[in-house]
């Protein structure tokens, strides 16, 4: 049932969100960009995946993009009805844990693996067997080449930042273009770490 | 703040009213809510989520508590354009809402809208639980 209240309307504006909270910015929550700030085309991108798998990389430094890439892959993936699947390397003691993982997946999906420069290169032998056996196309993320097919490599720059912030919530004019430049150049090119330091920049300039 | 996980804008919003025009809620204070959904230009809801929640906001790792959930999936007790919805909670005694610098905890109210082509809509008003002062800008040292 319905309950009854007041017929009253609001009369004070939330507390305005610092748009580059984890939350808004996390890997996921905004699509995908190329270097000049263009959505990546993603179901194309998963025909290359499909097309060069069994195990493909996308490559790049520190946050370039590749978990929110390998996410829209992910995602696409399973919109398309192909089974899905997200492992995380968190150390190169995990190989034995993906190796498991691997082996419990259904045939055909579509796996992301984040983190995989953490893996020993010899990991990725091991990988891509178990994929060709299971069927399965992996994703890797990883920092520098592994003699492996590359996907995607993910570059930044400022217009990348600014087409980012331009998808975030409003912060009401308190970050400008030169605040983009210098926090990604403070961060050598780091979108992640660029992003805590603009939160941290509008946090100063809204109190 | 309203999201959608259809790239398409959405036609539909929801419109709440808390029953402190203000917003602003002290612990175990009782919380109903109003809402209209505005705009369905004939899609068909399939189902409604009412969910009273605080998470928090800032750089790193986030949390969240769900304390109030409810699914509505019976097409009678759906909101349409001339029955609005509603529900009601108790809140709970903690935590209190806190603007902090690199952390914040903050309450909400989400309306999540299920329709029957398999779109779905998330709308989210925020509101305020206890009275705890914002937290201020640590000065920079001078050496």
């Amino acid at each position: 049932m319905t309950p009854t209240i007041p017929a009253t309307r609001i009369t004070r504006p939330a507390p305005a969100a610092n748009p580059f909270a984890t939350r808004f910015t996390r890997p996921g929550m905004i699509a995908p960009l190329d270097r000049a700030g263009r959505p990546i085309d993603v179901p194309a991108l998963l025909d290359r995946a499909i097309a060069l798998g069994p195990l493909v990389t996308i490559e790049g430094p520190h946050g370039s993009g590749k978990s929110t890439l390998h996410i829209a892959l992910v995602r696409h993936a399973a919109t398309q009805g192909r089974p899905t699947a997200c492992l995380r390397s968190t150390s190169a003691s995990d190989v034995w844990r993906m190796a498991a993982a691997l082996g419990a997946i259904p045939r055909g999906a579509l796996v992301g693996l984040d983190g995989g420069e953490r893996l020993p290169p010899g990991a990725f032998v091991l990988i891509h067997a178990m994929a060709r056996l299971r069927g399965l196309v992996v994703v890797a993320t990883v920092h520098r080449p592994m003699r492996l097919p590359v996907l995607a490599r993910c570059h930044t720059s400022p217009t990348l930042l600014a087409a980012i912030i331009d998808r975030l919530p409003s912060h009401g004019g308190r970050i400008d273009r030169a605040d983009i430049d210098e926090a990604l150049a403070r961060h050598s090119g780091d979108v992640r770490e660029a992003l805590f330091d603009l939160y941290d920049r509008f946090e100063q300039r809204r109190r | 703040m309203s999201t959608s996980s259809d790239p398409r804008p959405p036609a539909s919003h929801v419109l709440v009213q808390f029953c402190h025009a203000d917003r602003q809620y002290e612990p175990l204070d009782a919380l109903t809510v109003r809402y209209e959904v505005q705009g369905l230009a004939g899609e068909e809801l399939l189902a409604v989520e009412h969910s009273v929640l605080w998470y928090t906001e800032g750089k790193g790792e986030e949390d969240l508590g769900v304390h109030f959930f409810e699914r509505i999936v019976d097409q009678q007790q759906l909101p349409s354009a001339n029955a609005p919805g509603g529900f009601a909670t108790d809140l709970p005694s903690s935590p209190l809402s806190y603007e902090g610098v690199i952390v914040k905890i903050r309450w909400c109210v989400r309306v999540r809208l299920f329709f029957v082509g398999g779109r779905d809509f998330v709308s989210e008003y925020v509101f305020t639980m206890g009275q705890l002062p914002p937290a201020r800008m640590p000065m920079a040292t001078q050496s």
